[in-house]
C-alpha cells in the first residue's frame, strides 16, 4: 500500500468510527455490563452473587459460572416478581391444586407427586427473557442484568400431562392457568398467574420437585415449579400451587402486557414509534456465554489458553460454536461437549490457542443451530421497549503481559 | 441410647426437606440520595420493593421514571395519591435523571 493510500483509508475508518459512536452512545445495543460487583452478602442456600434487590430477591450469577454445564444450585440465578414470598412450604403438607375444567378438583401432595407418577428428568436452560437487558440502549424498562439470568439443571419431577391426565380435562379445555405462592403487597396488584395453551404444553413440561439432585432451592421454588424446556423462564412458575383448566383466555396484566415483543419479523421498534401489537416472547433463540476467561483476566504471554463457555438454544440442538481471537475477522471451530444432556441442556464448548500478541486481545464467542440460524453481533440487534431476547455474539477482553 | 435416638431423627429429618426452618432473607440496604421528594419515595415506593430496583435502572429522563411511576399505578395497582406522582416523579429525574 502506497503511503497516500494509507492515509486515505485511515481516514474513512477515522470518520467512521467517529460517525458510529457518536450515534452508538444513545442508540446501538453494545455487550450487556459485565463484571458488576459480587455482593458481601449471601441469600439463603446461595454463595453471594450479583444482587439487584433484596425484596423480592434478585440475583444474577457471576460471568464464571458459564463454564460449567451445570449451573450449580447455590449460584443458580433467582428472580421473583413479588414481594410476598412464603418463609416456609411444609414438605408434608403442600399441595398443588387442579381445578376449573376438571372432572372433580384434583389435589396432590408432594410425597404423591414422588410416588403414584413416573419419575421423569430433563436437563434444561432456565433464563430469563430479559437476561443480558443491559444490552439495550436507550435503557429498555426493566433489571439492567448481564449475562447471568440463566442457568442450566438436571430437573426431576412428573409430566404436567401426567397430572391433567390424572384429573380428567374436560372436552372444552384449551388454556391452563399457573400460579404460585408468592403475593403482592396490595391485593388489587395482579397476581403473576401465566397463562399457556394445552397445544404449548407437551410431554417435556415437568413439575419439578428436584434440582441437580436436591431439593429445589427455597429461592428457585421450593417445593416444585413448573419446568418449560425451550421457553423462556417467565412461565416457569415457582412454588406451583394451583393449576386452573379453562376454555377461555383469561386478560392478565403478565401475560397481556409483560414478557411480549413487538409482533413483526425482526421484533422490533424504536422508543419513538412503538409497535402496536406485540407477542410472547415463548421460545428462545440462539445464543453462547463466555465462562472463561472473564473480561479484564491478565495472561501471561506464551501461555495456553483454553477459552471455555456455553452454548444453548430451544431445543432445535446447538450445530457449531465458533471463537474469534482477532476482533472477528476469522472464526474456529470449539470442541463441543458430547451433548448427552440432550437438546434443552447447556452444549459446552472450548477452544485452546495461545496469545500471540501482547495487550488487549478480544475474544468472541458464537453460537449455530442445526438449521442455521446465528448470533448476531451486539450491534445489529434492534432495540425493543422491554429489552428482551439479546443473544448478541459474546465478547470478552483479556490482557496479555 | 436415648441420645443416639435423637441424633438419628435429626439426621433424617434433612432428607425431608433441606431447609425445615423458616427461611430469612436477608435485608439490603439499599440508600438513595437525600433530595425532595425523598419521603414521599421512601413511602410509596418501599411498600412493594427495595430501592434496588430505582438505582438499577441508572440515570434515566424525565420521561422514563414518568412511565415507570405510571406504570406502578396502572400496571400494579400502586395507591399512589395524584398529588405526590409529581413530587415522585420530581424526585426520580432529579436525583437519576440524565438532564433530559
Amino acid at each position: 500500500m502506497k503511503r497516500r493510500d494509507f492515509f486515505k483509508t485511515a481516514a474513512v475508518v477515522g470518520v467512521a468510527t467517529v460517525g458510529s459512536s457518536a450515534f452508538g452512545s444513545d442508540t446501538t445495543t453494545r455487550q450487556p455490563i459485565d463484571n458488576r460487583p459480587i455482593s458481601k452478602i449471601n441469600f439463603p442456600e446461595k454463595r453471594p452473587m450479583i444482587t439487584y434487590s433484596d425484596r423480592p430477591p434478585l440475583l444474577e450469577s457471576p460471568r464464571e459460572v458459564f463454564s460449567q454445564t451445570i449451573t450449580p444450585n447455590d449460584q443458580f440465578f433467582v428472580r421473583w416478581h413479588l414481594p410476598e414470598i412464603p418463609t416456609k412450604n411444609d414438605p408434608d403438607t403442600y399441595t398443588i391444586s387442579i381445578n376449573g375444567l376438571v372432572n372433580k378438583e384434583y389435589k396432590i401432595t408432594l410425597k404423591q407427586l414422588k410416588e403414584d407418577f413416573e419419575q421423569v428428568e430433563v436437563t434444561a436452560v432456565l433464563q430469563c427473557g430479559g437476561n443480558s437487558r443491559s444490552a439495550f440502549q436507550p435503557t429498555a424498562g426493566g433489571i439492567q442484568w448481564g449475562s447471568g439470568a440463566m442457568g442450566c439443571a438436571r430437573w426431576k419431577g412428573v409430566r404436567l400431562s401426567d397430572l391433567l391426565h390424572r384429573a380428567g380435562l374436560k372436552k372444552d379445555s384449551e388454556w391452563i392457568g399457573f400460579n404460585g405462592l408468592d403475593n403482592a403487597a396490595y391485593y388489587q396488584t395482579p397476581n403473576f398467574v401465566r397463562e399457556l395453551h394445552l397445544s404449548e404444553l407437551d410431554d417435556h413440561v415437568i413439575v419439578a420437585y428436584e434440582m441437580n439432585g436436591e431439593d429445589l432451592p427455597y429461592l428457585n421454588g421450593y417445593p416444585v415449579r413448573l419446568i418449560i424446556p425451550g421457553y423462556y423462564s417467565d412461565s416457569w412458575v415457582k412454588m406451583l400451587s394451583n393449576i386452573t383448566v379453562t376454555d377461555k383466555y383469561k386478560s392478565l396484566f403478565f401475560m397481556d402486557v409483560a414478557y411480549r415483543v413487538p409482533d413483526n419479523e425482526t421484533e422490533s421498534e424504536t422508543p419513538d414509534h412503538k409497535f402496536k401489537t406485540t407477542k410472547p416472547i415463548t421460545t428462545m433463540n440462539v445464543k453462547s456465554v463466555i465462562g472463561f476467561p472473564t473480561n479484564g483476566e491478565v495472561v501471561a504471554y506464551g501461555s495456553q489458553l483454553v477459552v471455555r463457555g456455553v452454548a444453548f438454544d430451544s431445543g432445535i440442538g446447538i450445530k457449531d460454536v465458533f471463537v474469534s481471537v482477532d476482533g472477528g475477522k476469522s472464526w474456529n471451530t470449539a470442541i463441543l461437549d458430547d451433548g448427552k444432556a440432550g437438546r434443552y441442556a447447556y452444549r459446552g464448548f472450548r477452544y485452546s490457542f495461545k496469545p500471540e500478541t501482547y495487550g488487549d486481545v478480544k475474544i468472541m464467542a458464537k453460537a449455530v443451530d442445526k438449521l442455521g440460524n446465528e448470533q448476531p453481533l451486539a450491534e445489529d440487534i434492534k432495540w425493543n421497549h422491554g429489552g428482551y431476547k439479546y443473544n448478541g455474539i459474546d465478547v470478552v477482553t483479556i490482557k496479555i503481559v | 441410647m436415648k441420645k443416639i435416638i435423637f441424633s438419628t431423627v435429626l439426621a433424617l429429618s434433612p432428607l425431608m426437606a433441606q431447609v425445615s426452618q423458616e427461611i430469612i432473607s436477608p435485608d439490603v440496604t439499599y440508600t438513595l440520595k437525600e433530595g425532595k421528594g425523598l419521603d414521599s419515595v421512601q413511602a410509596n415506593c418501599s411498600m412493594c420493593h427495595s430501592f434496588g430496583y430505582i438505582l438499577n435502572q441508572g440515570k434515566q429522563s424525565h420521561m422514563f421514571w414518568d412511565e415507570k411511576v405510571h406504570k406502578m399505578i396502572n400496571a400494579f395497582k400502586a395507591p399512589i395519591a395524584p398529588e405526590d406522582i409529581p413530587t415522585i416523579v420530581g424526585y426520580l429525574s432529579t436525583a437519576y435523571g440524565n438532564g433530559k
